[in-house]
């Protein structure tokens, strides 16, 4: 719309011009001269600060330069009709009214009303030089400022032209099937509180487009247009099949480590119970163990009381505390001596039992005797000869790594 | 004298691409066909969003890369070759910034289009499907209808986009729906596949099955709803310019907000040499304080060329 103005003097001077035509109106093409002269001091003195002396010479000045130049028409009429939009001062209008008014008076060729307007716009172009020169340094500041602002297009009468010879008729008289456009009720943007926020924004979308497909559902089953897919009506589809495989592979690998996760997150929480569960066993143990030192503790100190006058207890009980044994063993004792009834630990643990011993004296136990010395069961000489020792078949153990390597190994 | 006719006849409709349809009594045909190319030096992802689109338009005609930059109106020609009312030429600049032109091929209006953040079908691993040639319900968010730069894309769109009816490889059931959504001064495009699902209360299902798919005129409505499941391909488009002709004419429409995506780059790389040039400097400043309190080292000391300094006043 607005023409882009070289920034030179001239060009300031006229796109100032401009603010003085904007609201010139029509009517009042030749106001009386008195009018004019009053109206003109008032808005010299809002408009700028100048003295009365200085307007009456400036407009003087006007008048002679009007004569001299005939130049830029064309440039100021331009201008005049281009720029609508700029705001400003209200009584710019009636300044230049003013001078057009002078200029008539001044000049007694007959020129037409028509004429005239086109020279209104010549002596507009003095007032500014005038003003200019006089010092409106901040004025003229804010137009170089607007000239080199490069303007937006945006011209919407050539839009809607340009849309309506190409426009299909969407109205409500012809079929929906015929365009199968709908148009929203709400702006989607209003339904979207920030742009980066991926969820709502998709939300968003997908509500417009959902409600959209209820009306064109609804419209279409009104006209009778098929609208679902029959479930047996198969046809090559937009994406292929090794695409909605690769998607479903995907769906199911995604499944599968979150159920693997899952798993892992159990076995470890497990791991955590299964460590309560020694600590309290430990516990237990040893409460237990208290409580049959108690227990003995109590017995020997009733025997101690009544001693001698025990009934059933001869001297070789007392001395070998017989009862002790006896009241241990009612009780959940630790002493392993297995009859026939009782639960015996696992082979493992009897063997070993033997191997080792269990309970009594452990000195000299897997020292040789003569027996043992003699016997050759466990050699064979073949082992001997291939060098690979009484073991099993490993000939060469790696050393045993460090925690962490093993564990990493582990895995 | 048959082709006078055919040239008078034409001339009488004042829209070009719109038909009398005797067959459908006074209702105008929707005649569209759209070429779709794009420029040389487009990446994978440029090629398979055209792809994707062209699968999804079988009143698309697909051509080979074009080789022009700057003689864009030579698309008119090739349009024209191939009976094609519509261009959608895809011209990607510096092997990664991809612009979207959509075009109206007589006589305009042609709109360029910035477009970011494309994901084609494929590599969205979304779980919609549908066929190859339905007609799409187009959705256009309300904002369309608001200025006048949108209510010419948005025309655009219903051409290129959605499948006239009767077009010839077309597939009689609708089963996706494309939206266009205005949000931040740009265009969203999404595409779904429209699911239709059972509502909670379930009737009698037998008759259901017969009686409910696709034919049921009316009643159809109440049994099931329909639900949405993305597609793809996803992509977003800036408006930069809306030209009055086909590739030329006056410029009726400017994107002031649009901002190229090299001056983009451009900034963040001065960003980035701006930050090094800030260090340079406060360095130099810091030695030059220190210079001027006389603390510096013997290393960085710097001889006068006065010949005044003490140590060789005094060798």
């Amino acid at each position: 719309m607005a023409k882009k103005t070289a920034p030179s003097a001239g060009a300031r001077i006229a796109s100032k011009e401009k603010k003085a035509t904007v609201k010139k109106s029509p009517k009042t093409q030749k106001p009386v001269e008195l009018a004019a002269e009053k109206l003109f001091e008032e808005t010299e003195d809002e408009w700028e600060d100048e003295s009365d002396e200085e307007a009456t010479k400036l407009k003087s000045k006007k008048v002679k330069a009007k004569k001299a130049k005939k130049v830029a028409v064309g440039l100021a009429e331009d201008d005049e009709s281009s720029d609508e939009s700029e705001g400003g001062h209200g009584f710019d209008l009636d300044l230049a009214r003013l001078d057009e008014s002078d200029s008539d008076s001044e000049m007694e060729d007959a020129e037409d009303k028509e004429e005239s307007e086109s020279e209104e716009d010549e002596e507009e172009e003095e007032i500014d030089i005038d003003d200019l020169s006089i010092g409106n340094s901040s004025d003229e500041e804010e137009i170089a400022a607007t000239t080199r602002v490069r303007e937006t297009i945006n011209n919407k009468d050539a839009l809607l032209a340009a849309l309506k010879r190409i426009q299909l008729d969407t109205s409500s008289s012809v079929p929906f099937a015929y365009h199968q456009s709908v148009i929203s009720a709400t702006p989607t943007a209003d339904a979207i509180t920030s742009i980066d926020d991926d969820l709502a924004r998709e939300l968003a979308f997908m509500n417009q487009s959902l409600e959209a497909a209820r009306r064109a559902r609804t419209l279409l089953r009104k006209e009778g247009v098929p609208f679902t897919r029959p479930t047996d009506y198969f046809a090559e589809t937009v994406r292929s099949d090794e695409t909605m495989d690769k998607v479903k592979a995907k769906l199911i690998e995604e499944a599968s480590a979150k159920k693997a996760s899952a798993e892992a997150r159990k076995q470890r929480d497990l791991k955590k119970f299964g460590k309560q569960v020694q600590v309290a066993k430990q516990q237990e143990r040893a409460k237990q163990k208290r409580e049959t030192l108690d227990k003995i503790n109590e017995l020997k100190k009733k025997r101690k009381e009544g001693a001698s006058s025990a009934l059933g207890a001869t001297e070789a009980d007392d001395i070998f505390d017989v009862a002790v044994e006896n009241e241990l063993k009612s009780g959940n004792s630790k002493k392993r001596s297995f009859s026939a009834g009782e639960h015996a630990p696992n082979a493992k643990r009897q063997k070993k039992d033997s191997k080792y011993g269990f309970g009594g004296k452990k000195k000299h136990l897997k020292s040789n005797d003569a027996n043992s010395s003699a016997d050759i069961g466990g050699f064979s000489a073949k082992r001997m000869k291939t060098g690979g020792g009484a073991g099993p078949k490993k000939a060469f153990k790696a050393p045993r790594l460090g925690k962490a390597r093993r564990k990493a190994g582990k895995k | 004298m048959a082709s006078v006719y055919k040239a008078l006849s034409k001339s009488k409709g004042d829209q070009p691409d719109v038909e009398k349809d005797g067959a459908n009594g006074g209702v105008k045909r929707n005649k569209q066909r759209v070429l779709i190319l794009s420029s040389r030096g487009v990446t994978y992802r440029h090629r398979h969003l055209l792809n994707d689109l062209a699968a999804m338009l079988p009143h698309g005609r697909k051509d080979v890369k074009f080789d022009s930059k700057s003689k864009m109106y030579q698309l008119n020609e090739l349009a024209e070759l191939y009976n094609c009312n519509n261009v959608m030429f895809f011209e990607a600049r510096k092997g990664k910034d991809l612009y979207m032109w959509f075009s109206k091929v007589p006589n305009g209006p042609t709109v360029k289009m910035h477009a970011q953040n494309l994901h084609t079908m494929e590599e969205l691993h979304f779980t919609g499907n549908c066929l190859k040639g339905t007609r799409p319900v187009l959705s256009f968010d309300a904002a369309f209808e608001q200025e006048a730069h949108l209510k010419v894309i948005k025309e655009l769109f219903l051409h290129m986009f959605g499948v006239p009816q009767g077009a010839r490889k077309s597939k009689p059931f609708i089963d996706h729906i494309m939206g266009f959504s205005f949000a931040d001064g740009k265009i969203w495009v999404r595409n779904y596949e429209v699911r239709e699902v059972e509502k909670a209360k379930g009737e009698g299902k037998g008759d259901e099955e017969s009686t409910n798919k696709g034919k049921k005129p009316k009643m159809g409505d109440k049994d099931t709803d329909v639900s949405l499941v993305e597609i793809g391909p996803r992509f977003v488009l800036t408006p930069i310019v809306i030209q009055e002709g086909s590739f030329g004419g006056p410029i009726i429409y400017e994107n002031k907000r649009f901002v190229s995506p090299n001056q983009v780059r451009s900034e963040l790389r001065k960003a980035k040499a701006g930050r090094h040039n800030v260090r340079a400097e406060q360095k130099r400043e810091g030695l030059g304080k220190r210079a001027s309190l006389g603390l510096l080292k013997n290393g960085e000391k710097k001889k006068d060329g006065t010949g005044l300094d003490t140590r060789e006043l005094f060798a």
